[in-house]
């Protein structure tokens, strides 16, 4: 409720200056939220770190600020290699992501685009179906 | 709107395309080691297309799709030469991952892609019709070279060709765009017109630059060659036969394109930075080749004198120079076609045959093919008779023609250098003692293949008439 | 007033993410960055009433594309010290031929060349929709480069896969579906042996024997399943 209020006040004030852009002006929540959320971010880490100076007090000595591995020094890199399963998917994921990207703007102008554009999109989503069966078909998309 | 007229001029892309996800599929269903079904679907389908494309081939040139494709006759004889070319890489290569054992479905259907690619790049008449030809392609060859998961080699080889083809990638898309941002339009006719309206602005020149440096890469022109030697050594012998042939039409056709289609007012410009390009191709091709103990790196720098020589015909700036270049480019894809294929051919499981010596007293082991790879040799060298000779011959007539004398001298004085190490290959085949006697062992459909291979060579070289007819016509009903 | 501020603070943070994206030394740190360096530059876009492009940079690029980066980063297993040899040594060449690139650049482009340099940017109104115009363009001008994508993709997924597939695995998981399924038949096999003669070694139980078997049977078909 608040927002909104502010989102008001706020576009009254642009629209005083004769300054606003229509199109933009449906994204200015986005923007609020942004900059709220950087707000209220950076000063929830700047007045904890602050109020942990000043309250608080640090004495780091060496086997204090060592990793700790149940009792043992630590072995290796904390970092281990993945699998490179989780690559292939990642990737089969990106794209069905790019097909999505595609058939957004689609949708919205099927009106528009006749069936040409309605048989364009048909065919192109074929071609990638092909992908899908060729997927299936090759067990990439177990993991068992 | 789309007409049907439309879709009919598309139909050889439509057909390889449905074929090609159609194989994909079946290939999965395939339970057989050799994937006889992939293969001979495969060939079936480069057939056919290749009927489909002289049976819808135009009267006059025809675009279609808002301009975006074009079919003319440089187009059709273009991608004819793709098919033929592919049909025998894919026979060698069939052979070539039998013996080796390491045969996928995948391959083939990943070079029907890589055709495809080629093909849309050859009637690309848009910079982005032309950008997304060139990345099918070179999306298709990078997995075709990575295949062999077993061959560090291999995998470093796909790497280098990874990468800098990216780079060159961007290269070229920079440069289109700042074409565009001058010009207002991708279409290439377009971009003529308005160039030749508007006059000089100094964007074009540097847009023409970073075009420049994307085909020259993509043709393998010094300074954009490193690529090849590596690429070419690191990759299966199948895969390097198949990278040497075909796609060197495509991107000769890429060239065309840009420079002739798109940017021939420019032609001063583009002229200056090809003979640059031509001139550090063939001295850094042939006297680093010399070098070389491992033929595939020797065919390698050869390939890049080969490009050299091409740049020649383009430069001349006239429509029978073009001519000259794209028949040296054919007659280059069937040479290096053959000079791959022996190396397959004499190849076997755990063995390449990709060492100098390994030719050493192929005379004793088999006559017939030490004289296919002596004509293969010559043809490459230049020698008479054979086809190499009439392409550097045309391509060298029509720079005279064109008033450079001195740079024809400079091509004649670099292409004897280059006969040493052709020749010298001929010499290890007849004048030395063989490591070994081990015997042939190759399929019938191979040595017919490799024999017709390169007899072409000796009776096209005999009556080099037909295709430079069909060359000059293609090219001066376009220009 | 306020849309030139945002601008200015995008365009600020776009600049020093991408500087610090390269210089960083942790990749994962880098590869944070970039997703910064994205975020900001979908902003631009959207000053520029390019929604569709904003959308999609932060769908694609920064929902998918990171993903996969995060995922190379985690898999390379990178040895920093190895990435930095060498930087002193190309920087010379390096350096000259990026500054040599910088000045022609400044010397050639500049906004008028691309008749931008006029302060008359088209705005438009509220209803206007900027993934409409990319639509119709795409699906009706742009059909035939769209179906290349298409194919293209086709491609990406067929490479993916060979590339990375190892077939198959032989994991030791249970498989409680076709443990429920087995039948008795499955496991144990009932030999009919011929009786052994009565002279023959009277502490060798034929019983015992085909028992023998029969368990030795069960081990295998269990290692076959």
């Amino acid at each position: 409720m608040y927002l909104v209020c502010l989102h008001e006040v706020f576009f009254n004030f642009w629209i005083d200056k004769g300054v606003t852009n229509q199109v933009l002006e449906n994204y200015f929540p986005i923007l609020l939220f942004i900059v709220i959320g950087l707000v209220l971010g950076v000063s929830m880490i700047v007045i904890g770190f602050g109020l942990g100076k000043i309250m608080g007090h640090a004495r780091p000595y060496k086997a204090k600020q060592s990793p700790y591995e149940c009792g043992f020094e630590a072995f290796e890199n904390a970092r281990i290699k993945f699998d490179v399963r989780y690559y292939l998917v990642a990737i089969l994921f990106i794209i069905f992501d790019l097909e999505i990207a595609f058939l957004f703007p689609w949708a919205v102008v099927l009106d528009e685009i006749g069936m040409a554009g309605f048989w364009a999109m048909m065919i192109f989503l074929a071609v990638l179906v092909v992908g899908f069966i060729y997927e299936w078909r090759k067990g990439a998309l177990e993991w068992e | 709107m789309i007409s049907k007229a439309e879709i009919l001029i598309l139909m050889p892309e439509i057909f390889i395309l449905t074929l090609a996800c159609l194989i994909l599929i079946v290939d999965t269903f395939s339970q057989d080691p050799l994937r006889r079904v992939t293969y001979y679907l495969s060939q079936l389908t480069l057939v056919l297309t290749a009927v489909l494309v002289i049976g819808f081939s135009p009267e006059q040139t025809v675009y279609a799709f808002g301009n975006s494709f074009i079919s003319d006759g440089m187009s059709v004889v273009l991608k004819t030469g793709v098919f033929v070319i592919s049909f025998f890489a894919f026979l060698y290569s069939h052979e070539y991952l039998k013996e080796h054992g390491w045969l996928k479905g995948e391959y083939f259907v990943l070079g029907l892609f890589a055709i495809l690619g080629m093909m849309i790049l050859i009637s690309a008449y848009s910079l982005l019709t032309v950008y997304l030809g060139l990345e099918l392609l070179s999306l298709s060859l990078y997995a075709m070279i990575a295949m062999h998961r077993e061959s560090t080699t291999a995998s470093e080889a796909a790497m280098k060709f990874f990468v800098l083809g990216a780079i060159a990638s961007g290269m070229l898309l920079y440069g289109m765009s700042m074409i565009y941002g001058v010009t207002g339009s991708l279409e290439l006719g377009t971009i003529a017109t308005n160039i030749e309206s508007n006059g000089d602005n100094p964007l074009l020149v540097f847009g023409l630059v970073f075009i420049m440096v994307g085909i020259a890469f993509k043709l393998g022109a010094v300074p954009f060659h490193m690529w090849i030697p590596d690429v070419y050594q690191g990759s299966p012998t199948c895969v390097t036969l198949f990278i040497a042939s075909a796609p060197k039409l495509a991107a000769f056709a890429m060239a065309m394109r840009l420079l002739v289609d798109g940017l021939q007012p420019l032609l001063n410009d583009w002229q200056g930075m090809l003979i640059i390009l031509s001139i550090l191709s063939m001295a850094t091709g042939n006297i680093i080749a010399i070098s070389q103990t491992n033929i595939k790196r020797m065919l390698a720098y050869s390939t890049i004198a080969h490009v050299g020589f091409l740049l020649l015909g383009l430069l001349s700036g006239t429509p029978s120079g073009y001519a000259g270049s794209m028949f040296y480019i054919i007659t280059y894809a069937l040479m290096s076609m053959g000079a791959f294929g022996m190396i397959i051919l004499l190849g076997r499981k755990g063995f390449e045959a990709d060492e100098l010596a390994h030719f050493k007293g192929l005379s004793e082991r088999s006559p017939w093919f030490a004289f296919i790879m002596l004509i293969l040799m010559f043809s490459m060298a230049g020698v008479p008779p054979f086809l190499g000779f009439w392409g550097k011959w045309f391509v060298l007539k029509e720079v005279v023609d064109a008033g450079f004398v001195w740079l024809a001298a400079t091509a004649v004085f670099f292409s004897i250098i280059g006969a040493y190490y052709y020749i010298r290959v001929i010499k290890f085949m007849y004048f030395d003692k063989a490591d070994s006697m081990t015997a042939i062992k190759a399929s019938k459909q191979m040595r017919f293949a490799l024999s017709v291979n390169g007899l072409a060579l000796l009776i096209l070289g005999l009556m080099p008439g037909a295709l430079l007819a069909i060359c000059v016509s293609v090219l001066s009903i376009a220009a | 007033m306020i849309e030139q501020t945002v601008f200015y603070i995008f365009s600020a943070l776009l600049l020093l993410s991408a500087g610090l994206m390269i210089t960083v030394r942790n990749p994962v740190f880098a590869a944070l960055f970039l997703i910064l360096s994205f975020f900001s530059t979908s902003a631009i876009w959207l000053l520029l009433e390019a929604e569709f492009l904003a959308i999609t940079l932060v769908v694609v690029y920064v929902g998918a594309v990171m993903i996969l980066f995060m995922f190379v980063v985690m898999m390379l297993d990178i040895n920093l010290s190895a990435l930095r040899e060498g930087f002193a040594r190309y920087l010379p060449i390096g350096g000259m031929v990026a500054i040599s690139m910088a000045l022609s650049m400044v010397l050639v482009i500049n906004a008028g060349e691309f008749g931008l340099a006029s302060d008359t940017v088209q705005r438009h109104g509220a209803d206007y929709s900027n993934t409409k115009e990319l639509g119709v363009a795409l699906y009706t001008h742009y059909l035939y480069p769209f179906e290349i994508a298409g194919a293209i993709l086709l491609v990406a997924i067929i490479a993916a896969i060979t590339l990375t597939m190892r077939g198959p695995r032989s994991s030791k998981a249970q498989k409680p579906g076709e443990q429920v399924l087995v039948k008795s038949t499955d496991r144990l096999r009932i030999i009919k042996m011929k009786s052994e003669g009565a002279d023959s070694e009277p502490e060798k139980d034929p019983l015992a024997e085909s028992k023998l078997a029969q368990s030795e049977d069960i081990t295998v078909k269990k290692e076959s399943l």
